[in-house]
């Protein structure tokens, strides 16, 4: 018996010359410039660049939360009109619902699609468990730390099942220890359930250990300026984070990225 | 005992357990004296209101009850008693009702009023803090209805609905429904656009991102609305209650003043300022249950 856990069906994100311009009443802000890219099923896609480049307005994009200004953005045949189940958010401040407990916040996904109680239960406590928070399901969240509340909207994110996952800087605001735990457990996660994951951080190490591929984006107007596949993130489970990041290959890749940027 | 030495004074420390307060920690101060300014002050004002009752600086007397004498009222109005003046009759309470009766027929007043105003307030308030065309267009008048002291409806609803309950529950009404309205629109606006995004991308429809996630996110404002409609439709009984008020609270302040009675007058004052404390104790209470998150995220 083999374990499918990499999912053929899922659909590849298309972003065809999108230009994105934020108007206000007396200025126009270029945010994005031309932007065209394809996202395969599967892929781990770490998009790094500097702040205020564009990186979180493209992410939103593809959310749906907004339209571009040009262009088109589509999963698979499909465009996108609109946020849907199949491409979850996880965001850069924890958005989870104080008048639900933890896991009724996990459980909201599938709640409102309607699956049934036993089941999305169920599924809430598998994606609790993979996240190591079984212990806080009753609590709410505002009584956690900030990183254990990111791991919540993970597991949220995750329990719906989406196709494709956009992460937001999710580990932008937690300190160096939690963050690179959470980091072997996106990894981790990844790995077992072969989602499609287009990551945005401002961290160079960051986007180098955990891409499957990793894109850098130029300041304003944003423009694809380095697009490359980097083989750590397909490294095994088994090897320490620190001994990849102390190859000469990551080091090499780190300073690509590093000048792609400046 | 020794353990408790290094602790803080055990007051204050079961309040911030019990996160009741409000106020951050940070800024409150530690009272060391509990309970006793306050009751000194009551009592000072106590003897200062006996002081003049019996000094007779106001005159005729009758105008300045005692302390006494107002509870001496209470208790007749909230009891069979004689009528005196050396007729051999019993009467019930004032006005054939016992003054917590006049009180409960007031509340019922404004419950009733207060439920129609939510009920017709709350979903208002959250279309129009959700669709902007309709906020354009109706924003106006609730801004209208809003700025009309409610009382100036009383002669035009009592043509409308007549003399008795459905005129001042009408009354009732629209002095709550403004500020539930606006307060809900207010929460609508301020719900973090990412805690719509979240939900919708979960998969929610818009009415369920709405029933969901603004309802929710809007409560604290709804009750924060809900706490000051209560107070404007309390002011506001009591006043309507000077038109045909009887049985009610307002109407037998009014009453028992014009007949000089005005130990019972002053008891129905107290008591309705009593109310109005509780009530807003009530509303508190409600708030600290449905909305334990308050200040905290």
């Amino acid at each position: 018996m083999t374990v499918q856990s990499v999912r053929t069906h899922a659909d590849a994100i298309r972003v065809t010359e999108v230009e994105h311009v934020f108007a206000s009443r007396a200025t126009e802000v270029p945010a994005l410039d031309r932007i065209d890219l394809t996202i395969e099923p599967g892929e781990l896609v770490t998009l790094a660049g500097p702040s205020g480049c564009g990186k979180t307005t493209l992410l939103r994009l593809v959310a749906g939360f907004m339209a571009p200004s040009s262009g088109r953005i589509a999963v698979g045949e499909r465009e996108v009109r609109g946020p849907g189940a199949e491409r979850g958010v996880v965001f850069q401040q924890p958005t989870l619902y104080p008048w639900l407990d933890v896991r009724g916040n996990v459980v909201l996904g599938p709640r409102l699609r309607g699956v049934a109680k036993g089941e999305r239960r169920a599924r809430a406590d598998t994606y609790l468990a993979m996240v190591g928070l079984t212990d806080v399901a009753e609590r709410r969240p505002y009584e956690l730390s900030g990183g254990m509340q990111q791991r919540v909207q993970i597991a949220r994110v995750l329990a719906n099942d989406p196709d494709i996952v956009l992460m937001d800087e999710p580990f932008g605001a937690l300190d160096a220890l939690t963050r690179e735990r959470l980091q072997g457990e996106l990894l981790t996660l990844w790995r077992a359930t072969g989602k499609t994951v287009l990551f945005i951080t401002h961290s160079v190490d960051e986007a180098v250990l955990l891409g499957s591929r990793v894109l850098v984006m130029s300041p304003r107007p944003g423009r694809i300026v380095l697009d490359e596949t980097a083989p750590f993130a397909r490294a095994s489970a088994d090897v320490d984070p620190a001994e990849l990041r102390a190859s000469p290959e990551f080091a090499a890749m780190t300073r690509r990225v590093r000048e792609a940027i400046a | 005992m020794k353990r408790d030495r290094f602790e803080p004074p055990g007051e204050n420390r079961a309040e911030a357990a019990a996160g009741r307060r409000t106020v951050p920690i940070m800024l409150r101060r530690p009272h060391r004296l509990g309970w006793l300014p306050p009751l000194a002050t009551a009592a000072a004002v106590l003897l200062t209101w006996s002081l003049v009752a019996a000094s007779g600086w106001v005159q005729p007397a009758y105008l300045a009850p005692s302390p006494l004498e107002v509870w001496d009222a209470f208790v007749r109005a909230n009891t069979y008693h004689p009528i005196g003046g050396g007729i051999d009759r019993v009467v019930r309470g004032e006005e054939n009702y016992f003054l917590w009766e006049h009180l409960v027929v007031s509340l019922r007043r404004i419950g009733i009023g207060l439920a129609l105003a939510v009920v017709v307030g709350v979903p208002l308030g959250l279309v129009m803090g959700t669709v902007p065309s309709v906020r354009r267009v109706a924003g106006p008048y609730l801004d209208v209805l809003r700025s009309i002291p409610p009382l100036a409806y009383m002669g035009f609803l009592v043509a409308w609905f007549g003399i008795y309950d459905t005129s001042k529950i009408w009354l009732l009404f629209l002095a709550a429904f403004p500020p539930i309205a606006l307060a809900t629109i207010n929460g609508v606006r301020g719900v973090r656009e990412d805690q719509v995004n979240a939900v919708l991308s979960l998969g929610a429809s818009r009415r369920q991102a709405v029933t969901s996630v603004v309802l929710p996110a809007t409560l604290p404002d709804i009750l924060s609305g809900l706490r000051v409609a209560v107070g404007f439709a309390w002011t506001t009984v009591v006043a309507a209650e000077l038109v045909n008020g009887l049985p009610g609270i307002g109407g037998l302040a009014y009453l028992s003043g014009t007949q000089n009675k005005i130990a019972l007058s002053v008891a129905c004052i107290l008591v309705i300022g009593l109310t109005a404390i509780a009530l807003d104790a009530v509303i508190r209470l409600i708030e600290r249950t449905l909305v334990p998150w308050r200040g905290k995220a």
